[in-house]
């Protein structure tokens, strides 16, 4: 199977704008490259500031890429255009209580990246949202509600349900489930496995779970201070860390594992 | 003796209309040196458990308990400045966020010194403020910091969150408490920091024979660091026992759900497989179900479910439901409500 | 997941509409609203309403006292002054100046200072400075005397008063909206729907401008209540409206020398400007409860 995204040496720097002589470069993320197939899962560890976040971001489109590029079925993605690349990259943030706007209902919310993006009528549309939230579970009368009538778990579904209703590529969930009870991340993984096997998604895991990340995904990539230290097939990365970096993440988890076992 | 003996604590929210019970007839023991972990998820009520045990609720909440023991004295017959004094002396806490918990525009030394007891400073007062310095000195030693002068002279932003938390446990640890009560300390940590605090509460634990209660919604993060685990839904009591029973033993359908679905847990499920899940969503405070509040949700509930099971002990194993899982052969003693 | 009625026997309303439940049940902040829409009332139907002109005296009725008074007349319910004026009359057409006037002005620069502080907050670097900071110069000077200042360069007149308070007033909207725009665009709400492709102004209009109308309603009170005084004092000292007209400030200025004889003149019309403060503070003060309220939920 060939490649569905492309990433070829992305990189983010920036430029203190104090010193006007001398000027000071910070390197966020050195040039990074990998590339993801359909029905796949990629994972990204790594510590505070690894860069992971930026990352994700830079994937989506929220921050613009000092180089390098990312091309989805060979075509290469501009950098500056929403439009295009979220029908292709959609992105599921850790917190779904600030990324719902308190003041629209679901189906304004839902609307939204619909009315924007496409060109169905509004009859299309309502009925694209009703089969789109039934798609994660949740029932089509709920989009008269408010965000604030849900719960944690059900408001990351509505973030799934807004995710995928462009029916793009990628989702790229950052610490999408972290935040979530245990019984409810475990249904979440369902849905968003299920979801993978029917529109056959790829999907970009941020997490530090190292639990999900070994159910969950096929390849995994540590990064390390803005640079890729470890990647590779996740079972072996998992059971054969070579950095030390990869080391020292995996040392505590694995010792609680390990410790479960036996 | 136990340290602890709470028996069928109740924790009311009154409110205009009607009031809620947000937590529902829970029974918690602990025993001396014991790391006893206490595992709910979001509503279960685990932390208004812990703060009606020291004392900080407001007045929005009506506690009430059949039996409140510390240390064999029996806590409702005294009055609530003796009893807030005797708990706040033995019982110390410490919070989800250690940033928000510490104030701002203090140096950390200044705050780690107000922490310490002044009956606790033997010398005459021109030595006093040399001894406090040198106390929290050793507090933060303890807390395995060692470079204490940078630390003591910063503020609270300038400490990652770990360094901070582990402030807060020296500021815990100044009044030489008996139980330490830590409601989620790792919570929005990295997994290296989470395992580095962890291991400070066990050596403390050990060292110290400090007891500890370890709160925490997630079970497969803090087995590895308990002796005896309480899992409660919903403001219930679910199940008690140690933690071999409850990790790999569960009766409760509840406490098997939670193991079942954590990826951790279930290494033998080959990747990106169904996970075993609980079906619906955890019930919110103004729409509780009668009876056991698992029922809806349960995969075992039955007709009697509408009724709150009550406790059964099998061997120190406790458990609340009126069908627990394989039962070990013969149930010691089947009594209601069981002494704990 | 969740069972289909679930939810029915339970309205849940907009967070609009549960602000407003909130503030429904404070019933100081109601009595305020009560007041306020009494007003608004009066000062849009007064003139239709008053009993007697405003400006024509009854030359037989001079400085006749309230009604309950022993020399009270009942068809002068609060008096004549001292050109046999009907009080009532008076202060009913004074709403429409006072207290209207003060609500158009509101109205008038909070359009103005939105817009410029929205645009203040969506440009960034010099642009946006200059936007927030360039009205700012008016913050320097007093209020008060840069109305009388302006008057003095055009003259007096309640038209050219409404203008004073007008350009007094932008300065605090443009900073309160480029705040809560500043603060509300950082939230992750916002982001998404960028991620959406939505334009700035799309986003401006449909993500924040909701959740910041109350932010800019509660500053909009605060306005009114420094408006209402504004107009009023200019009026006193006879920089506003110009006599015959009813002005509040206008009137009670007008009655001060006969303050002895007859003290209805004076105490009526200060009485009214202190309830159209009070009303319109206790809105304000109800609007920022019921949002701390919402928010502590």
């Amino acid at each position: 199977m060939s490649a569905l995204i492309e990433v070829k040496d992305l990189s983010r720097s920036y430029q203190h704008k104090n010193y006007w002589f001398n000027k000071k470069t910070t390197t966020v993320l050195a040039p990074i490259s990998f590339s993801i197939e359909a029905y796949q899962t990629l994972a990204i560890i790594g510590e505070t500031g690894s860069g992971k976040s930026t990352l994700a971001k830079l994937l989506v489109g929220a921050e613009p890429a000092s180089g390098g590029g990312i091309y989805l079925n060979g075509q290469a993605l501009e950098s500056a255009s929403y439009k295009q690349r979220c029908q292709h990259i959609r992105m599921i943030f850790q917190d779904s209580g600030t990324t719902l706007n308190p003041s629209l209902t679901i189906l304004q919310l839902l609307d939204e990246p619909l009315r924007l993006n496409t060109q169905f009528d509004e009859n299309k549309r309502k009925e694209l949202i009703r089969t789109t939230l039934q798609k994660v579970g949740l029932l089509g009368d709920h989009m008269n509600f408010y965000p604030h009538m849900f719960s944690g778990g059900q408001k990351q579904r509505i973030s799934l349900a807004r995710a995928i209703i462009l029916e793009p590529k990628v989702i790229i969930l950052d610490e999408a489930l972290a935040s979530l009870d245990p019984s409810l991340r475990s249904q979440m993984i369902n849905l968003l496995l299920d979801l993978q096997n029917q529109m056959g998604l790829a999907y970009i895991l941020i997490s530090h779970n190292l639990g999900i990340i070994r159910h969950f995904s096929d390849n995994i990539m540590v990064l390390s201070q803005g640079e890729v230290v470890e990647s590779g097939k996740t079972r072996d990365v998992i059971s054969k860390p070579q950095h030390k970096v990869t080391q020292k993440l995996l040392v505590n988890q694995n010792f609680q594992l390990k410790a479960k076992i036996k | 003796m136990n340290l602890l003996d709470i028996r069928n604590l109740s924790i009311e929210l009154i409110s205009d209309d009607q009031s809620i019970l947000a937590v529902d007839k829970v029974s918690l023991s602990m025993k001396e040196g014991e790391v006893r972990g206490l595992v709910g998820e979001s509503g279960s009520g685990k932390s208004l458990l812990a703060q009606a045990l020291v004392g900080v609720l407001d007045d929005k909440w009506r506690v009430h308990a059949d039996r409140f023991h510390w240390r064999g004295i029996d806590l409702l017959s005294l009055s609530i400045e003796e009893r807030k004094a005797l708990l706040s002396r033995d019982i110390a806490m410490i919070f989800q966020e250690p940033m928000a918990c510490l104030d701002p525009t203090t140096m950390i030394g200044e705050q780690l010194i107000e922490a310490i007891d002044d009956g606790q400073l033997t010398g005459y007062f021109w030595q006093r403020k040399q001894q406090r310095q040198s106390a929290a000195i050793k507090l933060l030693h303890k807390v395995g910091i060692k470079d204490h002068t940078i630390c003591l002279k910063s503020y609270p932003h300038q400490l990652t969150e770990a360094l901070c938390q582990r402030v807060m446990i020296a500021m815990a640890l100044a009044r030489r408490p008996i139980l330490l009560v830590a409601d989620e300390p790792t919570a929005a940590m990295e997994s290296i920091n989470e395992g580095q605090i962890y291991r400070l509460l066990a050596s403390l634990n050990q060292l110290k024979s400090m007891s500890i209660l370890l709160i925490s919604h997630d079970l497969d993060n803090i087995t590895h660091w308990t002796n005896t685990i309480t899992v409660m839904y919903s403001g219930q009591f679910v199940e008690a026992g140690t933690t071999n029973q409850i990790f790999n033993k569960p009766m409760h359908p509840y406490t098997r759900a939670l193991v079942d679905s954590s990826p951790s847990a279930n290494l033998h499920l080959p990747a990106k497989s169904r996970l075993k899940t609980l079906p619906g969503s955890i019930p919110i405070l103004q729409h509780l179900p009668i009876g056991c509040r698992l029922g809806p949700r349960c995969p075992r509930a039955q007709q009697d479910c509408v009724k709150a099971p009550s406790v059964t002990n099998f061997h120190g194993h406790k458990v609340s439901c009126h069908f627990p899982l394989k039962p070990l052969s013969n149930p010691a003693k089947k009594t209601k409500k069981t002494v704990c | 997941m969740a069972r289909d009625k679930i939810y029915l026997e339970e309205v849940f309303p907009s967070p609009f509409m549960q602000w407003w439940l909130i503030f429904r049940k404070t019933p100081v902040a109601m009595i305020g609203f009560s007041c306020f829409l009494f007003l608004i009332v009066l000062a849009i139907f007064g003139p239709i309403l008053a009993p007697h002109s405003p400006v024509e005296g009854q030359l037989d009725m001079l400085l006749l006292p309230p009604a309950w008074h022993i020399d009270g007349n009942v068809s002068y319910l609060l008096g004549t002054d001292e050109l046999g004026r009907d009080m009532l009359s008076r202060l009913m057409y004074g709403t429409s100046l006072t207290f209207g006037l003060s609500f158009i002005v509101v109205i008038i620069s909070m359009a103005i200072g939105v817009v410029i502080g929205s645009l203040s907050a969506l440009t960034t670097g010099i642009k946006s400075s200059f936007l927030n900071h360039f009205l700012d110069v008016i913050l320097s000077i007093p209020s008060l005397l840069l109305a009388i200042v302006i008057v003095a360069i055009l003259g007096p007149g309640i038209a050219n008063t409404v203008w004073a308070v007008v350009l007094v007033l932008i300065p605090q909207f443009i900073h309160t909206t480029r705040y809560a725009v500043k603060e509300e665009s950082r939230k992750g709400y916002v982001l998404a729907s960028r991620l959406d492709g939505a334009s700035p102004f799309r986003v401006l209009y449909y993500s924040i401008f909701p959740n910041i109308t109350d932010r800019i309603m509660g500053q909009a009170t605060l306005a009114q209540s420094a408006a209402i005084l504004d107009i009023a004092t200019l009026g006193f000292l006879g920089l506003g409206a110009q006599i015959p007209l009813p002005e509040w400030g206008a009137t009670l200025a007008n009655g001060l020398d006969l303050f002895y004889i007859a003290p209805w003149t004076v105490y009526l019309p200060g009485l009214a400007i202190l309830f159209a403060v009070v009303a319109t503070n206790l809105v304000g003060e109800g609007i920022r409860h019921s949002l701390k309220l919402r928010k502590d939920r």
